[in-house]
């Protein structure tokens, strides 16, 4: 639970972020007709509140004129025409523009994954699980939203506000300005009032944010500690300091939101009131009828609902705009750190086309010949403000294994992503035949299976697949067998076909492990790393690890273990400890 | 579903006076509205009426409005005068519910975060602390929009829409009879759509999630697949499971909206309904022109707060969600805090641990497990072991901030000899309680954690950096008894020898040191070292 990750909710609308969000929207290839379309249903449901007003007025102001009941019968027709209308288009505008939308993020995803997968390894091997779900999750629905939310109202706030003044131009031109000012007030000031409410909320609201998920962080998590020390007043004090200042955000935006509450009910108050008294005087004068007349008293009263959608579509806008933002980043380097560098380096993996997708892993994966030797020169890795690691050197030859021992947070992880040339190292460097490994090795002449690998929702068989796309269910079988899961598989519903994951058949700790385990066995890499393969596993599995490993030197393997436990490495020929 | 937490109102002093002073602007709001509407009625008559208006045509209501409000010359100022007081009402209430939300959030994050903290070790380490971080840090932010979008408009359909429809009941029974029976016909409507489709949509919401959660699953997997080559292949996938997610979400959605369009269609046709019916009663005399127009006015007033709550129907779904959250939290029972028996005074003896047990959480294992230790004044203990074996909880409960689930820590004042007759124990913890005064015995611990707070002071330093602070301060707190938490992780060798030089020193001036360290120096530098194991609880032994 990153404190920034928190923040990141209400982060600052930067300049770059408009721009962002244009190039979301431009990635979702949604085109302008079914936006125009939505648009028009949207100005057809909220029009027919207008229409309905406007007609009934003039129903009403006819009817006292005591006409025979067959002058009323088209109006009253047209009045429970758009009784009905509103509804029914209402519903429509939302289908067609929710539509649009998800058609939108269908494009965006596949686009974002594409560029998540065509992005640096080290970039993308970073990334933390929760920040990938929260990004391409609620952030996309969140550039979505910008369709629905922003765009579609703003449309039909302007054209239903255009409808409605020409209506009333056409029968007191005067009145239709007038109508005009006080709509374009309502609409551009509580969009600017709006705006300078977001402006507010990202400076000091996402600052004052911040400063209350740290406090609380530190008030909670280290609350033992302020007990012995007895600084739990003190600490719960700074969480209320945060809290006021988080008020005090709070408070500065509520001014301008006020504004635009009040804005928008004093500009309909104006138009209303220049409505009624152009429509009586010019009645009275005999400049229009009475039943026109009433209309142009009357629309103001319904007009206003469409640009009363403002302040919520800018508001929508912001938050689109910092979910675009973000999304960016998910896929371009992280800007001043030694890590900057290892996008471009990603190019010569990008030559599969992706649209070939299904057959391209199969080709991808059987292009190396063996390798010579992993050579580790002194390698260190840091990260930004991280000790660096003890420089390791060691020259592995086919058939060897070797053990990297650490105790937890030394940096093993990150020296593995470093071995698998998705990161460049500190100091030192990693050579396979001698030249240094780079990210177009990661993954191909290099597999790495990392501690919290993951396991997808999809059979115990497509699991596996993940390594290679033609692994055939008897040589899942027999590696499933190596690694001891073979007593587990025969107890499963479906065998090899049994959904595993969130949504299947849950696996242990320990099954989860030895998957991997064979997960990594069936990758035809020449070199292997694999990160705390021993973590969850009880004696036996340490015995399918012994035998697992043993069977890849057999098969002429060079295998990299990572761990912190001390034992079950007896089988590892060469062994390097990171605390010296 | 309850439109308001009672908790909120009974507990959360802002949440209750907003609520009643909402309900007040709600009446002002439904007064306004009346008084508008009955004014432009008053002035739109007589320029329509064929004949010149003789009676008052809004009966008992014309009280509100004098008739002399048919002039523009003085209905027009009135009419001013009504909108600037709407205009002020409704920038008081944004304002009093902005100033309300930030209120409530407020009081609520302080109160749980406080609660929280008092909630020892284990359960803010349960991943409960988790949840509470988020929950104070952004599922409180929900209750914002509840506060400012929804309670008003609740506020409005329980004020002004019962007030306007006496209130046209007053001008025209007709017409408030029409408005009565279809008023009730929303919810009723909105139930029975929902009834109907409720199998329809539950499947399609299932297959919805379904898809969409693996969606996010493949695309979690990208680190994976990037270490295995794989990453290009399931970005085909990754389109086609979009494709079927969007195509389960419409047809959700197409029947999710449509309670809405029975909402709106049945408020508009109503509206279109009264106004089609007064027409052909106008023609025929039925009812005069002054009443006509003031109830085609009222008429959508009535509905609009009812479709607004229906409008904000998530915003209060999620604030709601967001209180529960909160009060689940508030509500989960404070653990006893120590006993009456006043602390020992640590430095008077020795810290005898005998056979103590921890149960895990989960309540499968024991680390550490039938522990026995005996540590004096002017020792250094090391507790060593593997990995979740036990060392930091057995610290822990040395500190008195969790007591021991089995076994026994007393204070043994007399002659450390372990064969002296008169040995006086004083007992501080045992059997899942701690006996002392917990601020007492917490007063005299220099307790260093593996990851030392300090405060903001500490949020620049490094991990290393803050480990060496927080030292500082357990060294130079003049406490009897030093608890230390893997103390030279972090360090590079020369401050590592530093840290077990100063340990070292401590307990020659009499201090009791234990520390739990994996570090082969800081054990050889000790005078008894304890290996603690974990065990899992058999039921034989339970």
């Amino acid at each position: 639970m990153s404190v920034t990750a928190e923040t990141t909710r209400r982060e600052a609308p930067t300049p770059g972020a408009s721009a962002a969000l244009r190039d979301a929207l431009r990635s979702t290839g949604i085109r302008t007709w079914p936006v125009i379309r939505a648009v028009l249903a949207g100005t057809m449901a909220l029009g027919s509140a207008v229409g309905l007003s406007a007609v009934a007025a003039w129903l009403i102001a006819k009817a006292a004129e005591m006409p025979s009941p067959a002058d009323l019968a088209l109006a009253a027709v047209i009045v429970r025409f758009f009784g009905i209308s509103r509804g029914l288009f209402r519903y429509l505008e939302r289908l067609a523009s929710h539509d649009t939308a998800l058609r939108g993020m269908v494009e965006l995803r596949e686009r974002t994954y594409e560029r998540l997968a065509a992005a640096g390894a080290g970039r993308v091997l970073t990334l933390s699980r929760g920040d990938i779900v929260a990004r391409i999750g609620t952030d996309l629905d969140s550039v979505g939203d910008a369709v629905v939310r922003a765009i579609v109202p703003t449309g039909v706030a302007v054209t239903v506000s255009l409808i409605s003044v020409g209506i009333v131009t056409a029968i007191i031109p005067v009145a239709g300005l007038v109508l005009a000012g006080c709509l374009a007030l309502a609409g551009f000031g509580t969009a600017a009032l709006t705006a300078r409410q977001a402006r507010i909320a990202a400076e000091a609201g996402v600052k004052a944010h911040a400063e209350v998920a740290a406090t609380s962080l530190a008030a909670i998590e280290s609350a033992s500690e302020h007990r012995i020390w007895g600084t739990t007043s003190e600490s719960l004090a700074r969480v209320e300091h945060a809290n006021r200042d988080a008020e005090a955000a709070l408070e500065a935006e509520a001014r301008p939101a006020s504004a635009a509450a009040a804005l928008l009910t004093v500009s309909q108050g104006l138009a209303i009131i220049g409505g009624v008294w152009l429509a009586v005087v010019a009645i009275d004068s005999g400049q229009v009828s009475g039943p026109w007349g009433t209309v142009v008293a009357l629309l103001p009263l319904a007009a206003f609902e469409a640009v009363g959608a403002v302040p919520a579509a800018v508001q929508q806008l912001y938050r689109s705009r910092a979910a675009a933002r973000r999304i960016q980043e998910l896929t371009t380097p992280l800007a001043g750190t030694a890590f900057a560098a290892t996008t471009g380096a990603s190019k010569p993996a990008d030559n599969t086309p992706a649209d070939d997708a299904d057959a391209a892993p199969h080709v991808e994966n059987r292009t190396d010949p063996r390798v010579g030797t992993l050579t580790l020169d002194r390698l260190s890795v840091a990260w930004p403000g991280m000790t660096p690691t003890r420089p390791i050197s060691a020259e592995l030859h086919p058939g060897e294994t070797l053990a990297i021992v650490g105790p937890s947070g030394i940096g093993k992880s990150t020296l593995l992503l470093a071995i698998a040339g998705a990161i460049p190292p500190h100091e030192g460097s990693a050579l396979l035949d001698g030249a240094a490994v780079t990210p177009a090795d990661t993954g191909h002449r290099i597999a790495l299976t990392a501690e919290d690998a993951h396991v997808f929702e999809t059979t115990v068989l497509e699991n596996l697949r993940v390594a290679r796309g033609d692994v055939t269910a008897d040589e899942a079988a027999e590696a499933l067998a190596a690694v001891g899961l073979d007593r587990w598989i025969a107890a499963l519903p479906d065998g090899l076909d049994t959904m595993i994951g969130s949504g299947g058949h849950t696996v242990s700790g320990g099954e989860r492990r030895r998957l991997l385990l064979a997960r990594t066995m069936l990758h035809p890499a020449p070199v292997l790393l694999i990160d705390e393969p021993a973590e969850h596993l009880d004696k036996d599995g340490q015995d399918a690890l012994r035998a697992v490993v043993t069977r890849l030197k057999a098969e002429g393997r060079i295998v990299v273990l990572v761990t912190h436990h001390e034992s079950p490495l007896g089988y590892a020929e060469r062994r390097v400890d990171l605390r010296g | 579903m309850k439109p308001i937490d009672p908790r909120l109102v009974v507990r959360i002093g802002p949440a209750r006076r907003y609520i009643l002073v909402t309900a007040g602007l709600g009446l002002l709001t439904a007064l306004l509205v009346a008084v508008q509407a009955l004014l432009i009625a008053r002035m739109l008559a007589p320029v329509l009426a064929p004949t010149p208006l003789t009676g008052d045509g809004l009966g008992w209501l014309g009280t509100l409005v004098p008739t002399s409000a048919r002039e523009l010359s003085s209905g027009l100022p009135l009419l001013a005068g009504v909108i600037a007081l709407r205009t002020l009402t409704s920038w008081l209430q944004e304002r009093l519910a902005h100033r309300a939300g930030a209120q409530v959030i407020s009081e609520l994050r302080s109160q749980v975060v406080a609660h929280a903290a008092a909630m020892g070790p284990r359960w803010i380490a349960s991943g409960r602390g988790a949840d509470v971080v988020t929950v104070v840090s952004r599922g409180l932010d929900d209750l914002l929009p509840y506060f400012v979008r929804y309670l008003p408009q609740l506020a409005l359909a329980s004020t002004l829409t019962p007030i306007l429809i006496v209130l046209v009941l007053g001008l025209d029974w007709l017409s408030a009879l029409i408005v009565t029976l279809t008023l009730p016909l929303v919810p009723i409507f909105m139930i029975l759509v929902g009834l109907v489709t409720r199998e329809r949509s539950e499947k399609h919401l299932k297959a919805m999630q379904t898809l969409g959660a693996r969606t996010l699953d493949l695309i979690a997997g990208v680190p994976t697949l990037k270490a295995l080559g794989r990453e290009r292949g399931p970005a085909a996938r990754v389109r086609e499971l979009g494709e079927a997610h969007r195509k389960a979400t419409m047809g959700s959605l197409r029947v999710a909206f449509l309670s809405g369009m029975v909402l709106e269609l049945l408020t508009t046709l109503a509206v279109a309904i009264v106004a089609v019916t007064m027409g052909f009663r106008l023609v025929e005399g039925g009812i005069g022109i002054e009443t006509a127009l003031a109830v085609l006015i009222l008429a959508p007033e009535v509905y609009l707060p009812v479709r607004n709550v229906g409008t904000h129907f998530h915003a209060s779904a999620d604030g709601l969600a967001a209180a529960d959250a909160a009060f689940e939290i508030l509500d989960e029972p404070l653990p006893a805090m120590g006993g009456d028996a006043p602390a020992p005074d640590a430095a008077r003896g020795a810290i005898v641990v005998t056979g103590v047990g921890i149960a895990t959480p989960d309540g499968v294992r024991e680390a550490p497990s039938g522990a026995d230790v005996r540590c004096s004044p002017g020792t250094l203990t090391a507790i060593v072991g593997a990995n979740g074996s036990g060392k930091s909880t057995l610290l822990l409960a040395l500190a008195g901030l969790l007591p021991p689930t089995a076994g026994r820590i007393s204070l043994e004042t007399g002659s450390a000899a372990d064969d002296a007759p008169e040995r006086d124990a004083e007992v501080v913890a045992q059997d899942g309680a701690l006996l002392v005064d917990a601020d007492g015995w917490a007063k005299q611990i220099a307790w260093v954690p593996q990851r030392p707070d300090l405060g903001p002071a500490g949020r620049t330093l490094s991990l290393g950096q803050r480990q060496r602070v927080a030292l500082d301060r357990a060294f130079e707190s003049g406490r009897p008894v030093l608890l230390l938490d893997e103390p030279t992780a972090h360090l590079d060798p020369d401050s590592r020898d530093q840290i077990v030089e100063r340990m070292r020193a401590l307990a020659a001036s009499g201090a009791t040191v234990v520390v739990a360290t994996h570090e082969p120096d800081v054990v050889h530098a000790a005078d008894e070292v304890l290996t603690v194991e974990s065990r899992e609880i058999t039921e034989v032994s339970a």
